[in-house]
């Protein structure tokens, strides 16, 4: 992993004001838990990641020009963490077709000084949303060789992610979003409905649905390509620092949480766990977690 | 979103517990103030006096109930006994004991003569083999015993507590047989909360295919001798035909607010299921990250009410040992809040529901139905409006009538904002004492 640059975490935080919006990783608003008076934008978050990961400079520009083509808190940002290495995946949401700045060919011309996105998939697919990821390996590649598109269209809202590539677009995710508390019913077989775990053992399941983090709004399960996921949205800062102590995310960032976790009182968060099973143990190849720009 | 489920107990806020000091002669294994002997102070005479004075003015505790620690080895007990009897503001005083210093017969009946009416003893072991093992405490077993045949003696209201973990699982029904000659007016059963040891390496956390049935069939037998059997932290639906044994509340504890931050915190999957989710707390989270959710096992009630995220846990009945569950105080202050705003609006005012956190009012119109709720003001916090005491908002809006429904909600806002005189408590705290009762942590010790 890239060294710290130690000087950006002096960077100073943005304090949230009275123009900020909230809204969850899928853009649907929410009422903040509490005033939004002294308190810290999530993007700190992201910028404090950027830095630990040691690319905030080359990256912070580039979403600075998104966030000012798309407007203050109308970019969703996810932070990965593998255990070593942190990466992110910037989305941006326009089911209706309202932003042109939001298009893929929005987005590729807001990224232009930066990055040439190398997929070009037709603009008439019916996405909801489309993504893409970033490291430190496509800072200095200056190519952004991969976009994900979202599909939705069922009941239940399911989604299902697609690769696109300039050689063509696969399938790649499944997705059901479900009231945590309301269809518990749907989320047991849904999640036991695994080729990556046996849920024989009875402890099992609750290293996937974690009980620190149960208490949200709602579950997502995801069935990938080499692994399952799942994500709790709608949770508080107390579960996020439990969250990012849990999977061993680099201290910096659990410090400016922790130390201040009344400065995002006021929000909600998303987090995400990918999940497989190693001979009998539960290996998380991958986690994640949520907020806006 | 955080529910009581993850962060409130059901709640008792009739009884006021005082935890007077943090000293102790037993080693119980499975302490729930483990942490606190070494850094928390008691709660100090001011602040006992102060906690004394509200309630002279509120009335709002029946019962005030002193702990630690070990109570009885604590010498200011005796002060602290007479400021609560000389308020008049208490219907009963309990301790709350490990049973050893009593004994001493002089002290228990001291101790009654003080005005101690209840006494509320631990006693974790059907043997002493068993008992001084867990307290770690050659002679605790014989000691508790005999202070229980005081007790019994002296003719007081004696209720016993055992604490389930795997050292003592397979003997509930006999730690029942060591103690109904005694005649308890209650047993009670409560369910091991790991504190700090979350990753239950001292192996106490029993699993409910264990727990379940013992704790049924000490139930059975308590039931067969007339006595009260009470069980917390066992899910309500694995207590079978004893479910109305089952309760998960607390009373409001005057300890440091640290406290609160290892309590356990709970979970259940059937919560918008189960009609008995608002008072069963379900399994821990260190439970569940051990044994699993008990998917299977869990029967929850179906509802016969919609679901509702709760935003406290509710008030669960009053505390009357013998006599079960009984009917809420009356709550005339709080009531003058909102006098005539049923009347005017066509409605009925169902229900006054006071807690430490809340004071709710239930209108009831026809078959409609809202609830208006104060809280303690807090600026920061989101509300329909503020009072000089509250924050003020509905909730749990049922029915067609919604019109009148707002209309009942906007009187009642008036009402209570012109006769809120400022200077009513009400406080989200659990644990009502601050940082100055944690003590400092010795030196080199990490925080």
């Amino acid at each position: 992993m890239a060294l710290l640059d130690a000087s950006a975490l002096l960077t100073p935080l943005l304090e949230s004001g009275p123009d900020d919006r909230y809204f969850d990783y899928c853009l649907q608003p929410y009422r903040p838990r509490r005033s939004w008076r002294a308190r810290l934008r999530p993007e700190n978050l992201l910028w404090r990641s950027l830095a630990v990961g040691g690319v905030l400079e080359h990256l912070r520009p580039p979403l600075l020009a998104l966030q000012a083509a798309l407007g203050k808190d109308m970019t969703v940002w996810g932070i990965k963490w593998d255990g070593h290495r942190l990466f992110w995946e910037i989305y941006v949401y326009d089911p209706d077709k309202e932003d042109p700045n939001a298009t893929l060919e929005g987005i590729a011309r807001t990224l232009t000084p930066w990055f040439e996105v190398l997929p070009r998939p037709r603009e008439s697919i019916p996405y909801q949303m489309v993504s893409f990821d970033l490291d430190a390996s496509v800072a200095s590649r200056r190519t952004i060789d991969e976009l994900n598109l979202y599909l939705t269209g069922g009941p239940g809202h399911a989604g299902r992610s697609y690769k696109a590539r300039a050689t063509g677009v696969e399938l790649e995710n499944t997705y059901r979003f479900l009231d945590a508390k309301r269809e518990i019913d749907q989320i047991l077989p849904l999640l036991k409905a695994s080729v990556f775990v046996d849920y024989g053992d009875p402890a099992r399941l609750s290293k996937v649905l974690i009980p620190e983090l149960y208490a949200c709004r709602t579950i997502c399960v995801a069935k990938k390509r080499l692994r399952d996921g799942v994500y709790f949205s709608g949770i508080a800062v107390e579960q996020l620092l439990f969250f990012l102590r849990r999977f061993g995310y680099p201290s910096a960032i659990i410090d400016l949480v922790a130390r201040r976790p009344g400065a995002f009182e006021h929000l909600f968060f998303d987090v995400g766990i990918d999940y497989a099973l190693d001979g009998d143990v539960m290996t998380y190849p991958k986690t994640s977690f949520y907020g806006t720009l | 979103m955080l529910t009581h489920k993850g962060r409130f107990d059901p709640t008792r806020f009739e009884d006021l517990t005082v935890t007077v000091d943090f000293h102790c002669h037993s080693a119980c294994r499975f302490c729930i103030v483990q942490e606190g002997m070494n850094l928390f102070k008691g709660v100090s005479e001011d602040k006992l006096r102060a906690a004394v004075a509200d309630n002279a003015r509120s009335r709002r505790y029946r019962r005030i109930c002193f702990t630690g620690g070990e109570v009885t080895l604590e010498r200011k007990l005796f002060d602290y006994v007479a400021i609560a009897r000389a308020s008049g503001s208490f219907e009963h005083v309990r301790l709350q004991t490990n049973g050893r210093m009593l004994a001493d017969m002089a002290l228990a009946r001291r101790l009654l003569n003080a005005g101690v009416d209840e006494y509320f003893v631990s006693l974790h072991g059907h043997d002493a083999a068993t008992q001084d093992n867990i307290s770690q405490r050659p002679g605790s077993f014989d000691e508790a015993v005999r202070g229980i045949a005081n007790l019994a003696e002296l003719g007081v209201c004696l209720m016993t507590n055992t604490v389930i973990c795997t050292l003592n699982v397979e003997h509930l029904s006999r730690v029942v047989d060591t103690v109904q000659p005694f005649r308890p007016v209650r047993m009670e059963f409560w369910n091991y909360l790991p504190m700090e040891d979350y990753a239950d390496e001292r192996d106490l956390v029993a699993p409910m295919s264990k727990v379940a049935p013992e704790v049924r069939r000490a139930l059975g037998k308590i039931r067969e001798l007339g006595i009260e059997g009470r069980v917390k932290y066992v899910p309500r639906c694995l207590l079978g035909d004893f479910a109305e044994a089952h309760d998960d509340s607390q009373p409001d504890v005057v300890i440091a607010e640290k406290f609160y931050d290892a309590y356990p915190q709970f979970a259940c999957l059937y919560e918008a299921k189960c009609e008995h989710s608002d008072t069963c707390l379900g399994l821990h989270h260190p439970y569940v990250t051990k044994f699993g959710w008990e998917e299977g096992r869990l029967q929850p009630t179906p509802r016969t009410r919609p679901f509702v995220e709760p935003e406290d846990g509710l008030w669960v009945g009053s505390d009357r040992p013998g006599e079960g569950m009984a009917d809420a105080l009356d709550h005339p202050a709080w009531r003058a809040l909102v006098e005539g705003v049923a009347p005017r609006n066509e409605a009925r005012l169902s229900a006054v529901r006071l807690t430490r956190r809340t004071c709710s009012f239930l209108f009831e119109h026809g078959d409609s139905s809202v609830e208006v709720v104060l809280s303690a003001r807090d600026d920061g916090a989101p509300a329909l409006t503020r009072t000089p005491s509250f924050n003020i908002h509905y909730r749990s809006v049922a029915g067609p009538a919604r019109e009148k429904l707002a209309s009942i909600v906007r009187d009642a806002v008036k009402t209570i904002g012109e006769r809120d005189p400022g200077g009513m408590v009400l406080d989200r705290r659990k644990g009502l004492v601050g940082d100055e009762a944690a003590r400092r942590r010795p030196s080199g010790r990490a925080d």
